[in-house]
């Protein structure tokens, strides 16, 4: 298997030693040093570049900044979404609409648009809540639990298999193959070659056996007139796959260590369930989990910073959203602050298109886990576990409680 | 008051709407639906907070 130690690239001609900066973010030796992802990423805001090149993973850019994220997310033009994996895959992946640009991504686009629409989306809360309950109804009495295992792997994937039609029982087949995706290492290939063997099989069946899920309306759907070629297919429903599986669990990980960190939050989430909401946006504002990213396909000069076709471009959102020019006293969880616009989803045509589904996930989460869990808190006795990707994960986040 | 509206740099983050439902309309898609609206009386402050919301800044309030 190959380190990330092996991937390490000589820095280019264009890349000026004053832009270089030594970060890994699958593995970086500061996540462990901080004891925290998000403050990894302060410590690179304070001390790095705001645009700056590592020299890990084949080498690549990493924008810090939230300006120059903001801006280089709505540059298509310069920044594209085509095969812009760090580091690179080597065949190209084609995954309708997410690494496609403007304006073939449209067309690709306005399909996801109408299934995960917020009133889409209102239409499957009642279901949300309901497995939301069940599972923390599961836990409520033992007075402890490991939240991931518990509650934010499988409630989030559970819903998401649902929709798309995918085998439940396979729920942890599928984790693991999502993780491999995200890697750095060999089996990234080889968990993607599962993911389409899989999604192979249940088109298979569906073309044969039409249900009422996304895969099937996929198959149906037709774009210039066409239904899509096989190829096109497989790549929408890998997409899916790794989008729908992975974020939302991380999402709510963070949300809730923060709250067994801050117990009068709790409190005040509880008596005032109203701001559960203005509580869901600032928790997405303060620990973003997905890390974007892009491929220059124009030689150019953008913003004092030689770019050249190939280089890859790392938007590190944890990092943007930490950016005291954007966000006033930004470590702090603020319920009220003035500038509450956070482009966690990302920002441009891109804009996560499950960010409706994760909004409606984490408020239900947030009212449920309130309402059925007394004060809680990090267990004393265990530490919680992380890795790094794209997705910054909790892999084990150990809660207790009064039961 | 008068909300004005980019909308061809709509993304569909539907924020506008989360805050004021009834001032910012969305189309099927999840899309602001219009370029604008003029304000009702008493309803500005609601108006400029979901304007203020929106990550792409491409609603403008026009005083």
């Amino acid at each position: 298997m190959a380190s990330s130690a092996e991937l390490v690239c000589p820095n280019p001609p264009h890349v000026p030693a004053s832009r270089v900066y030594d970060f890994d973010f699958h593995n970086d030796p500061l996540y462990a040093e901080k004891g925290d992802m998000h403050d990894a990423f302060q410590h690179l805001l304070n001390n790095a570049p705001g645009m700056f090149w590592t020299p890990r993973n084949g080498g690549h850019w990493i924008i810090l900044e939230h300006d120059l994220v903001s801006q280089a997310m709505r540059t298509p033009e310069i920044f594209s979404s085509a095969n812009q994996a760090i580091p690179a895959m080597p065949a190209e992946l084609v995954m309708p609409p997410i690494t496609m640009d403007p304006p073939q991504h449209a067309k690709f686009r306005v399909p996801l648009n109408k299934a995960f629409s917020p009133k889409s989306m209102q239409e499957i809360a009642g279901s949300v809540r309901e497995l939301a309950a069940e599972l923390i109804d599961k836990i409520a009495a033992d007075g402890q639990c490991d939240f991931v295992g518990a509650i934010s792997e499988p409630l989030p994937v559970l819903i998401f298999m649902k929709l798309m039609g995918m085998p439940a029982e396979r729920l942890a087949d599928f984790r693991e193959w999502v993780h491999q995706t995200l890697s750095n290492t060999p089996e990234r290939e080889i968990a993607y070659g599962k993911v389409a063997q899989l999604m192979a099989e249940l088109i298979e069946a569906r073309v044969k056996e039409p249900r009422n899920d996304l895969i099937s309306r996929l198959i149906e759907l037709e774009i210039d007139g066409k239904k899509l070629s096989r190829e096109l297919l497989l790549g929408y429903c890998q997409l899916l796959f790794i989008a729908g599986l992975d974020t939302v669990v991380n999402g709510m990980s963070f949300a809730i260590r923060h709250l067994a960190r801050n117990p009068e939050l709790q409190e005040f989430l509880r008596a005032n369930p109203s701001r559960i909401p203005d509580a869901v946006e600032e928790m997405l504002r303060r620990y973003p989990i997905a890390m974007p990213s892009r491929r220059v396909v124009k030689d150019c000069e953008w913003n004092g910073i030689d770019l050249r076709t190939g280089d890859l471009v790392l938007m590190a959102m944890p990092a943007a959203h930490l950016d005291p020019k954007v966000f006033s006293d930004p470590q702090r969880y603020d319920l009220d602050r003035e500038n509450f616009a956070h482009i966690t989803f990302g920002t441009g045509v891109h804009r996560c298109a499950g960010s409706h589904l994760a909004r409606i996930e984490l408020q239900i989460l947030y009212e449920e886990w309130l309402k059925r869990i007394p004060s809680f808190r990090m267990a004393p006795d265990r530490k919680e576990r992380y890795h790094a990707a794209n997705v910054l994960s909790i892999d084990y986040l150990p809660l207790v409680w009064n039961a | 008051m008068k909300i004005v509206i980019d909308r061809s740099r709509c993304v569909g983050h539907a924020r506008c709407a989360a805050i004021a439902p009834e001032l910012y309309i969305l189309d099927d898609d999840g899309y602001i639906a219009n370029d604008g609206f003029d304000v009702p009386e008493g309803q500005e402050a609601l108006a400029s907070r979901a304007a203020r919301a929106c990550p792409e800044r491409v609603i403008s309030v026009v005083e």
